[in-house]
């Protein structure tokens, strides 16, 4: 039997348990080597509100100013917001302090580069290099720089949305809008971008304070209290986030939640009824996106799981939107991340402009059912089981960028190792749960049989 | 030789070479360990490496679930009344005290407001050498830290203890050379609930030392000028933490810092006779001081958990070092520049003397002072040499107490390891310079 994992140290930062293996001592040299990896620039900093953050940050500071880093600190904040302000202050990098959607125990760090991306592969390694090496650059106490507040960047944050994708146009009815940031980072800005955008706003799980008073990731059955609030009030949509505000699933004026993969297609629907170009998504996101884009005939890529796979993507195509089904919205115009207060500020545009209501928005698409299933597979193992699921389906077409993605007529199933914990994940999509669940069922009961 | 010291006195080294915030980090979760979570205080002094030990030293209480204050930049003996104001477990001064800018240091204050005694502080070390650290979980964890201004407290001990009304009613005119250290937020307030005309300079905190911040007749030449250019009553020039004190005379002349204690005392015990607490490598001068006052002296080992610990055991009325740290046990019992303060102009309010009056007043000894660095292995081995060597002069008394002291009917000689630096410290005093000299030269032989 395997140990519970409490540590992750990846080229995607590094992970870990509070109060378990997550030290101050890791995270103060963590940031230190961040800080010669940066040759003791500017660094900006921004956290998630949970229970460990100010702890966390406290360390990160330490190791930061001890290589001889200027810190400019946001405290509370959407992790976009860090990867804005790394842009608009010419900071040499920015750390985000946010374990997303992990459970209140964990914490992480999250390492930004200049452009404010996330670091890229190469990079993500030569930082982690530095790390195991150990030898950090020290600065004098003489020359040390010190930590700015900087109590700015939520408004520039909200001013960058409003002058990329503009306030709701004034002749149409005044939209309410209700939100549940799951008292998670999204609190410090959400209802303010709503009403500058001209919306009014209903709020539950607004209190900053690392509680988590609903499971963090917004997948429907977290969402039951905000589905409550949206009928109560009457609300135009319901809008839930995450802790660190980079996914966001809307609910319907009915109360119902539309499901996450819709997040990504409504933005999209916005963006190219103004702005047609090419579209960028990952494997694993629904046929929606293939709906949207041609409806507006604009070229869809795919890319390798992962948001640094998607942004790199988007850069090297030019795309004018892009992002992931799980409510990851990424517009380049304003950022190279997932945003889910962009993703607010378009839904709520698509809203205004085009009259609608969500649920008339989402049955112009077409309906799909998407099943997500996880085996346990031994590291080790993984390649094995990917070899076997290849040959298996050899008479489909197949991309094996990412674990092997098979496409049928009426469908897709994809089968991939996770990056983080030893598992396999199935993930398989049709138009309806019978076929979709037909597709993964398959594939599971062959690599069940395979690990016997 | 690596300049780290890690010892009775808390942990000093030189940032950016040892002093590095895992070490930092280490210790605050050791010295939370020690006192078992709690609230504890953080202050620092005004060098520039205090925002990262205060950030490391924050990480490291709070993930050991304490309930950690920020004092933010403050002087440690605001520090030490608030810890018993605030009902605290203890405290955490981040400061080098008198040392050059590229130090720092932590020092270690338990739940009564006193640095922590030879005893406990082994005991801390201890837990940082096991390196075992409770962890808080992420439900115990603190979420926010709470910053507290301790200097009003400070202020008003002070008022209470003080008769301000007669320092007012005076008028002063005072220069004072903060160092641009922590005593810039308290000093010039506390001379101004005074009533005095302040002329304060490097009072900046935001701004680097200007010079060492150790009160020696060297450092303070800037101070000096103020006080003549202002015709200042008195001036006083910090350390960057507001224990150690110089003073400059109305005249212009900068005090040794032995003086400082020896013009404590002279005033204290001319009011209130009864013992006075020093260590044995302080001026002679005390005794003689004393002996005018019908009074006696406890000499301590070097340290000021010493000091402090033997004032409240013989119920003394004063204390001090001949560094310039004074204690005045009314307000609390460790040393205090901003109590120092209060003493020297209660007395020239009251009595209308000048402070170049009462310096003359005082018996003067030759003292000289040097010091050799030696690397830390060779510590013992070179004091035993001298150990040897010592036995065979004609010294009345011979006290190993704190390294060796020899002591003749005319002056004396000590010679020691220092708690914070890896250096031997000498100290030799005489009634009259040759014989200091005669000393001081039998000493550097040895250590040659």
């Amino acid at each position: 039997m395997r140990a519970i994992p409490t540590l992750k140290i990846s080229i995607s930062g590094v992970r870990g348990v509070i109060g378990d293996s997550l030290t101050p001592a890791l995270l103060t040299r963590f940031a230190q080597a961040f800080g010669t990896y940066v040759s003791s620039g500017t660094i900006v900093i921004g956290r998630d509100t949970r229970t460990s953050g100010e702890m966390v940050r406290q360390a990160v500071v330490a190791g930061l100013l001890s290589s001889g880093c200027r810190v400019i600190d946001l405290d509370v904040c959407p992790v976009p917001t860090v990867q804005l302000i790394v842009r608009e202050r010419h900071a040499h990098g920015g750390i985000a302090i946010t374990a997303s959607h992990n459970p209140a125990e964990w914490n992480a760090l999250k390492f930004i580069n200049s452009d404010g991306l996330f670091l890229s592969l190469g990079q993500a390694r030569e930082l982690l290099d530095i790390y195991h090496q150990g030898d950090y650059t020290k600065v004098t106490g003489s020359v040390m720089r010190g930590v700015e507040t900087f109590t700015g960047a939520l408004d520039a944050h909200i001013n960058a949305i409003i002058n990329e994708v503009g306030a709701l146009p004034k002749t149409s009815r005044r939209l309410r809008v209700a939100l549940d940031s799951c008292n998670g980072a999204g609190s410090v800005i959400a209802p303010g971008l709503i009403e500058t955008l001209g919306a009014e706003v209903v709020a539950i799980n607004t209190t900053p304070d690392g509680s988590f008073p609903r499971g963090a990731e917004p997948i429907p059955e977290n969402l039951t209290g905000l589905c409550r609030l949206v009928k109560a009030s009457g609300a135009d949509a319901g809008f839930a986030q995450d802790m660190d505000a980079d996914r966001l699933a809307v609910v319907a004026e009915t109360g119902e939640p539309i499901g996450e993969e819709y997040t990504l297609a409504l933005a999209t629907r916005y963006v190219l009824s103004r702005t047609p170009g090419p579209v960028v998504t990952n494997l694993s996101t629904s046929w929606l996106m293939d709906d949207v884009t041609r409806m507006f005939e604009c070229p869809l890529h795919r890319s390798k799981i992962g948001e640094v796979n998607v942004t790199e993507m988007m850069q090297q195509v030019g795309a004018v939107i892009g992002g992931e089904g799980n409510g990851g919205v990424i517009y380049p115009r304003i950022n190279y991340c997932r945003d889910s207060q962009v993703g607010i500020a378009l839904i709520l545009r698509l809203l205004a402009e085009t009259g609608r209501t969500v649920t008339e928005l989402v049955s112009g698409l077409p309906r799909y059912k998407m099943i997500k299933e996880k085996l346990e597979c031994p590291s080790h193992r993984i390649g094995e089981v990917l070899k076997m699921i290849r040959s298996q389906y050899a008479d489909h077409p197949v991309d094996l960028r990412d674990g092997v993605k098979v496409s049928f007529e009426d469908g897709w199933l994809h089968v991939r190792g996770s990056n983080t914990e030893p598992i396999i994940r199935l993930i398989a999509e049709a138009g309806d749960e019978t076929k979709a669940r037909q597709m993964l069922n398959g594939a599971a009961e062959r690599i069940v049989r395979l690990l016997k | 030789m690596k300049p780290l010291k890690i010892g009775i006195t808390g942990v000093r080294g030189i940032v950016g070479e040892t002093f590095t915030p895992e070490l930092a980090i280490a210790f605050a979760q050791a010295f939370a360990a020690y006192l078992d979570g709690g609230r504890i205080l953080v202050c620092r002094d005004t060098r520039p490496s205090g925002p990262m030990v205060r950030a490391a030293v924050m990480a490291g209480l709070l993930a050991a679930g304490c309930e950690a204050v920020d004092l933010d930049v403050c002087p440690t003996p605001a520090m030490q009344l608030a810890v018993k104001h605030l009902n605290a477990r203890g405290g955490i001064s981040i400061t080098a005290g008198h040392n050059p800018s590229q130090w720092n240091a932590l020092k270690f204050v338990r739940d009564d407001g006193l640095y922590l005694n030879a005893a406990q502080a082994e005991e801390l070390l201890d837990i940082f050498h096991q390196g075992e650290f409770a962890k808080a979980k992420w439900n115990e964890i603190q979420t926010r830290i709470e910053t507290v201004d301790a200097i009003d407290h400070h202020i008003g001990v002070l008022k209470s203890v003080f008769d301000t009304a007669a320092i007012r009613a005076r008028k002063l005119t005072v220069a004072v050379d903060c160092c641009n250290g922590a005593c810039a937020k308290l000093s010039p307030r506390w001379l101004e609930e005074l009533g005095c005309t302040v002329l304060a300079i490097n009072d900046d905190i935001a701004a680097p030392f200007p010079h060492n911040p150790e009160p020696k007749r060297e450092t303070m030449a800037q101070l000096r000028a103020v006080v003549k250019a202002g015709r200042a009553d008195i001036g006083f020039a910090h350390d960057a933490d507001g224990e150690r004190l110089g003073i400059v005379t109305e005249t212009g002349e900068p005090l040794s810092e032995e003086m400082t204690l020896a013009l404590a005392t002279e005033i204290k015990l001319s009011r209130t006779p009864g013992t006075v607490v020093t260590n044995i490598s302080t001026t002679q001068a005390i005794e003689k001081i004393a002996s005018r006052h019908n009074s006696n002296v406890i000499r301590t080992p070097v340290g000021a958990a010493y000091i402090s610990e033997a004032i409240l055991d013989h119920n003394a009325v004063i204390g001090g070092e001949g560094n310039g740290a004074v204690v005045i046990p009314e307000v609390h019992a460790t040393s205090d520049s901003a109590a120092t303060i209060g003493l020297m102009l209660e007395q020239i309010a009251k009595t209308g003397e000048r402070v170049s009056e009462l310096a003359a007043n005082l018996p003067r000894y030759a003292m000289l002072k040097h010091y050799v660095e030696v690397a830390p292995n060779l510590l013992f081995s070179v004091l035993n040499d001298v150990r040897r060597d010592a036995e065979k002069t004609d010294a009345g008394d011979i006290d190993l107490s704190d390294g060796i002291r020899l002591s003749w009917m005319d002056g004396w000689l000590h010679i020691r390891a220092s708690n914070t630096e890896s250096m031997i410290r000498v100290i030799a005093e005489a009634e009259d310079e040759g014989r200091a000299n005669d000393l001081m030269a039998w000493a550097k032989d040895r250590l040659r």
